[in-house]
Order: structure tokens, then C-alpha cells, then sequence
């Protein structure tokens, strides 16, 4: 059968020569997805890796180690360090190079258009570049993705297929939380089938959560393709001159500290005070603060020191922001939404403050003390001091 | 003079969004934790808030003229005025059409990309806020960047214009895993900005400080009288490609909601009263344990 959409590309982002572990994480799920496709199908689609550097062919082949069945590599001194414009076209051009498809799969190299599906890191660098890519290639893009599958759906939908009912096969169903936490948005990228604006939208692409997967042990015996394409490069897209370059440390480190106390909507009651006990928890712990999602979006009038020091994205525990493995992590006031569970789950041992005995958390912790912060904080500061002596920061 | 008058100009656009007032008291959240959209009020989104202030800075460094617009129902001439009282705009832009609802992110780049072309002016810089708070993606931005054919410059933290040569100069701060690097860049006019959350404004001379009271003033007295400076195009005056807009424009739908399934309990809590201070002292006890990496669970 004549198919215009085949194979999955990653879109591989690395740093001072190395190459960053959603990469490989991404390559791990690519890797399980469609491994799963070509049984259900008989068909014998590939994971692509794309990468473009300067200097970067020798990462091609850890790629095929970590399960990639082929790597297209762009290599050039223009692609030294990530500029939306020229990368954007750059994989604009990969992705629609017959050549290259072609050679991915000679079985397949007559019909091949463009991918399939396409995925890209939902960080600083792929989240905008998967945006411009997807308006270049003119097709459809989910962002922060926790969950990908791939099914044949049946449906009708007024616009998408003008109200009859179509059968759209491999079609990846791409679920990512909201900010909430508690609910899952299933995001579909389809052709329009309907006959007043017919148009296809392909690669059905996404944005995967740094994380989420697991990658796969690299296996220095697999064998892939490496491909290198030679890009087109326009003076008109390198205007942008890089400067400088300053690796800094965050004000806020989830990485170094043992402890980390972290809040959520339990302060509700009196946010200020409560912030001060945290503050203090956090001192007398010489631990880091943390917050949950909601904080971040500033939902109470407080002072603004506060307000700027602790009510801002950077102090994001969970899939929108961090993920910790404390020693130990101290939940008040948290009620345990699976977006701040990614990223806390790793903590070595958890303490969970909440008056609710049913909030989620209580599933996720080692002691749950059943109470109000205003009231508990108090008495654990009291205990800290005598108990445990930990020097300041 | 003359020279002056010429290169001095400066046009900034702010695209911005009308979101669900997460404060205290607005917000509204249904028993299971969603966001209850009915009862939340709605409010100029934060990131778009930070947009309007990097364009304000324009308007005080280099005495720009700034002009807003936004996509979506008439209720949001709210959201625009509020922007307008941050950057003392004197463009109001509001593109509203049944045909644009239910439009992902690149049927409303198409939309915010000849809204933007209708603007008073060819813009030098079209400000967008980092992502959305209800929304979250964050793609409307570089994709309507994109579609104009402006250089996007994402999470940016400061910049500064050299109106001589038509040049800007902007701090980056990108951050991946574990790692956090601050690029500067500089770039041609014009360029498309996402402004990073941590964005912030500062007036150090007193003759920045001066402008910065005056055009506050004036952006109050506008605010006060923002109906003078608002307008609304529908699809029609717009002349946007009814194919490219809206539901039809849209390559992505929302399939299903769900509710996240109850993860199964991945440790079992011991449960305490918060209020008995003998249980509280074995809690810091065990603390103490975890601490030393000696906890048996």
C-alpha cells in the first residue's frame, strides 16, 4: 500500500559534546513505540535520530547504541550552537528530503514524502524549535508530553472529517497533563478529510517532558545507518550573532541539597505566615524551597520579597519544573497532583503534611501527619532543634 | 533633526492572551482538583503581563510606539486594556470571529500574523509572553515569529536597541537539564521575542526614571479611555484565509479529558496526628534517620 508517512524522527539535542539524557530517553520510547507499530502492522518502519552540530558525527554512533536504527547528521561550523532560524530550516529541509528517507528504507523509497511522527525535547531549546519546525512543515504539534501511543481510531468530527465517520490508522494519541495535575489531555494531530479543506497534516509531532522515559542500556553491538545530509545554508537565516556563552548556577539548587521542603495550596490561610514557617523548616533542615505548579502562578497577594523569592516557576517540583531525589523531602500543604509526583517520587524518605487523610500525596509519602502547617510546623521546629543539628548553608 | 526624527522610530507589538485569573478569590476549583471554568474569573495572563512590560521599557528607552492584539472573544478587550495601562500602547487590537474558535496553536499564529500586519507601522519588535497559564504550550509564540518571517529570540531576560543600526542585543537564559546558560546574542531588526518569566525592567538614570513616571501617567490616562484606541477586526476584515483560521486551520484536536488515574500507592504512609507531640518527636526522630541514610522503612 502506498503510504506518503513512514518512520519516526527524533530531534536530538546535546551540550559541549555530549548528548543530553532526554535524548536518550526520548530514542528509548521511539524505540519501544515502534518496535510495537511493526508487529501490529508487519511493517518495517525506523527510529531516525536527527542531529546537527559541529563536529558531532561521533555521537551518531552512541545514538544507534541507545536505539536508534538510523542517524541523519547534519554537520557544520553554522550549527555550532542552536539558532532557531538556521535549525529550524535545517530540519525543515531533513525532513523533507527524499533522498534521505529513501535510503532509511529502500522497501519504502518510492512513496515516502516526509516522517510519520516527530518528537522533540519539551526544554529551553526544543520547545521553540519544535514550534517553528511544525509552522515550517505546516503541521500539527502537542507540547509536553508524559504519554504516547499509537492507535487505528474511528471517528467523525464535524471539521476533521465533515461529519462521516473515518478510519484513521496510526494515528499517536498524545496525552500531557494539564496544569493542574488531575487531568490528561488526549491531543491528535489528523489530516483534514473533509472535503471543503482537504489538507494532510503530517509528522503528527510532540514535545516529550524531560524524565518521563526511560532510556535504554546502550548496546555497543546494535547496528544502524548513518546518514549524512548536507544542508542548504542562507546567509539570511545566521543574523544572529552569539556573543557569549555563561554556564550559571540556578538561585535555586534542587540538585545539591539533601532536603528539600516544598508547598502548595495549603498555605492558603494565611500565605505569609506560612511562608515564614516553611522558611524557617527549610532553615533549621539547611534544606532548598520547593513549590507545586499552582504556586508559580502567584495566586495570592503577599509581600514581594516573598512573592519573587518563592512564588516563581524556577522553585517548580514536578513535571513543569523539577525533579528531585532528596534524601528527604517534606510535602506541606501538598495534595499530590501526578504532575508534582514525577517530581518528587525519587525522594529518599517523605514526610506529607495535610489535614486531608485522602489527599493523593498520602499515597506517595512514608509518614502522613494528619493536621494543619500552621499547627504541625511549629511542633517539628521545636523537635528539629533539639534532634538534629545541621551547620548553615 | 531630521536624522533623528527618521531613525528614532521604533514599533513594538505585544501579543497577549486573556486567561483564567488563578489569584485567590478568583480562582475556583472543582472538588477534584480541576480548575472550575465557569466560576474563575478572567484576567490579563502573567507572561502576558511581563510582554507588556518589556515593551514598556521600549517605550521609555527609545520611546517606541506600542501597540497591542490578541485573539479571542470580545470579554478580552479587558486583557487589552490591562496591557495597555503596563506599556501605554496606543493600539488596541482585537481579532474576534466565530471562525477563530477552537483554533490550536498554529490556526491562531495564522490569525495574530495578519492581525500583527494590519498594525500602524512596520513592528521592529513583536513581544509574546512565555507560554499560557491555562493553555501552556508556549508554541503561539514562535509560531506566529515564524510565520512572519521574524527572527525568534525565545526566554529572553534583558535587551537593549541600537536605533542606529537598526540592531538588538538581548540576554537568553536557556536552561536544560541540570544546566543553565545565559547567551547574548545580537540580531538585525526586526525579531520576534518570547520574554522569560524572570524578565525584568530597570530604569537606573534619572532621565529614564523621568520617562518612565511620564509615560506611566500617560499609559493611566489612555487606560482610562482605552475605547479610543481599541478596535476589533472579524475574519472578513482581516482578510485572513478562512482555511488557515479556526478549526480548519487547526492540524491538532483535543480527542479526550480524562482524569488521571489514581496512581497505585507507591509507599505506604504511616499515618499521625499532627497534634501529638510525643508522634511528632519520632517523626523527627525518623527525619534525623533519613538524613544519615540509615532509614529502614
Amino acid at each position: 500500500m502506498e503510504e506518503k508517512y513512514r518512520h519516526l524522527y527524533v530531534v536530538i539535542e546535546h551540550e559541549d559534546g555530549e548528548l543530553l539524557s532526554v535524548s536518550l530517553e526520548m530514542i528509548g520510547e521511539a524505540r519501544r513505540l515502534i518496535d510495537n507499530f511493526n508487529i501490529k502492522y508487519s511493517l518495517n518502519e525506523k527510529v531516525v535520530a536527527v542531529i546537527l552540530g559541529s563536529s558531532i558525527k561521533d555521537l551518531s554512533k552512541q545514538l544507534i547504541e541507545y536505539g536508534a536504527d538510523t542517524v541523519i547528521y547534519a554537520d557544520n561550523p553554522e550549527l555550532k550552537d542552536v539558532r532557531n532560524t538556521i535549525y529550524t530550516k535545517v530540519i525543515g529541509q531533513i525532513a523533507q528530503d527524499t533522498k534521505s528517507l529513501g535510503e532509511i528504507e529502500p522497501e519504502y523509497a518510492n512513496d515516502v514524502k516526509r516522517p510519520r511522527y516527530m518528537f522533540f525535547a519539551a526544554d529551553s531549546i526544543g520547545r521553540h524549535l519544535s514550534s517553528t519546525v511544525l509552522a515550517e512543515l505546516e503541521s500539527g504539534l502537542a507540547s509536553d508530553i508524559n504519554k504516547l501511543v499509537i492507535e487505528d481510531i474511528e471517528m467523525s468530527h464535524q471539521q476533521k472529517t465533515g461529519g462521516t465517520k473515518e478510519m484513521y490508522a496510526k494515528t499517536l494519541e498524545m496525552y500531557r497533563p494539564d496544569f493542574s495535575g488531575f487531568l490528561w489531555t488526549t491531543i491528535l494531530c489528523l489530516d483534514n478529510r473533509n472535503p471543503a479543506f482537504k489538507r494532510d497534516y503530517h509528522p503528527q509531532s510532540c514535545s516529550i517532558i524531560p524524565g518521563v522515559f526511560e532510556p535504554l542500556k546502550p548496546d555497543s553491538s546494535r547496528k544502524g545507518k548513518i546518514i549524512e545530509f548536507i544542508p542548504v545554508i542562507d546567509p539570511q537565516d545566521l543574523k544572529v550573532k552569539i556573543l557569549s556563552r555563561q554556564i550559571i548556577k540556578s538561585e535555586v539548587d534542587f540538585d545539591s541539597p539533601r532536603t528539600i521542603v516544598s508547598f502548595g495550596r495549603g498555605i492558603k490561610d494565611d500565605p505569609e505566615k506560612n511562608i515564614k514557617l516553611i522558611e524557617n523548616l527549610a532553615k533549621q533542615l539547611n534544606a532548598e524551597v520547593g513549590v507545586t505548579l499552582p504556586m508559580s502562578k502567584k495566586p495570592y497577594s503577599i509581600n514581594q520579597t516573598m512573592d519573587s523569592k518563592y512564588m516563581i516557576p524556577a522553585r517548580v517540583i514536578g513535571t513543569s519544573g523539577h525533579k528531585t531525589s532528596a534524601m528527604l523531602y517534606v510535602a506541606a500543604g501538598v495534595s499530590g497532583a501526578m504532575q508534582h509526583i514525577w517530581g518528587m517520587k525519587d525522594s529518599g524518605f517523605v514526610v506529607a503534611i495535610n489535614p486531608d487523610e485522602d489527599a493523593p500525596i498520602k499515597n506517595e509519602c512514608d509518614i502522613f501527619i494528619k493536621g494543619r502547617m500552621e499547627d504541625v510546623i511549629p511542633l517539628l521546629l521545636e523537635e528539629i532543634k533539639k534532634q538534629i543539628q545541621i551547620g548553615e548553608k | 533633526m531630521i536624522f533623528r526624527l527618521c531613525m528614532s522610530q521604533l514599533n513594538i507589538a505585544v501579543i497577549i492572551k486573556l486567561e483564567p485569573d488563578f489569584s485567590e478569590g478568583n480562582v475556583s476549583y472543582n472538588p477534584d482538583g480541576t480548575l472550575n471554568r465557569a466560576e474563575t474569573k478572567n484576567t490579563l495572563g502573567p507572561h502576558s503581563g511581563i510582554a507588556a512590560h518589556a515593551a514598556f521599557f521600549g517605550r521609555v528607552m527609545y520611546d517606541a510606539k506600542v501597540s497591542i492584539g490578541t485573539m479571542g472573544p470580545p470579554i478580552a478587550d479587558l486583557a487589552l486594556q490591562q496591557a495597555q495601562q503596563i506599556s501605554d500602547a496606543e493600539e488596541l487590537h482585537l481579532y474576534s470571529d466565530r471562525l477563530f474558535a477552537g483554533a490550536d496553536t498554529l490556526g491562531t499564529a495564522e490569525v495574530l500574523r495578519v492581525g500583527i500586519g494590519k498594525m500602524q507601522g512596520k513592528m521592529d519588535i513583536v513581544f509574546s509572553g512565555h507560554r499560557a497559564s491555562d493553555g501552556e504550550t508556549g508554541q503561539t509564540g514562535p509560531q506566529t515569529a515564524w510565520k512572519l518571517g521574524f527572527t525568534f529570540l525565545g526566554n529572553v531576560i534583558s535587551y537593549s536597541v541600537d536605533l542606529k543600526t537598526r540592531t538588538i542585543r538581548a540576554k537568553r537564559l536557556i536552561s536544560l537539564q541540570g544546566t543553565n546558560v545565559i547567551e547574548e546574542i545580537e540580531a538585525p531588526l526586526p525579531v520576534f521575542i518570547s520574554i522569560d518569566p524572570t524578565y525584568k525592567s530597570s530604569y537606573n538614570t534619572i532621565s529614564q526614571r523621568l520617562a518612565f513616571q511620564k509615560y506611566q501617567k500617560e499609559a493611566t490616562q489612555r487606560a482610562g479611555n482605552y475605547k479610543n484606541y481599541f478596535k476589533v477586526f472579524n475574519a472578513k476584515e482581516l482578510g485572513v484565509d478562512e482555511t488557515l483560521v479556526g478549526l480548519p486551520g487547526s492540524p491538532t484536536i483535543v480527542y479526550k479529558v480524562e482524569r488521571v488515574p489514581k496512581a497505585t500507592a507507591t509507599r505506604s504512609a504511616k499515618v499521625i496526628e499532627g497534634s501529638d507531640p510525643e508522634q511528632i518527636r519520632k517523626v523527627v526522630a525518623k527525619m534525623k534517620e533519613a538524613l544519615s541514610a540509615m532509614v529502614i522503612k
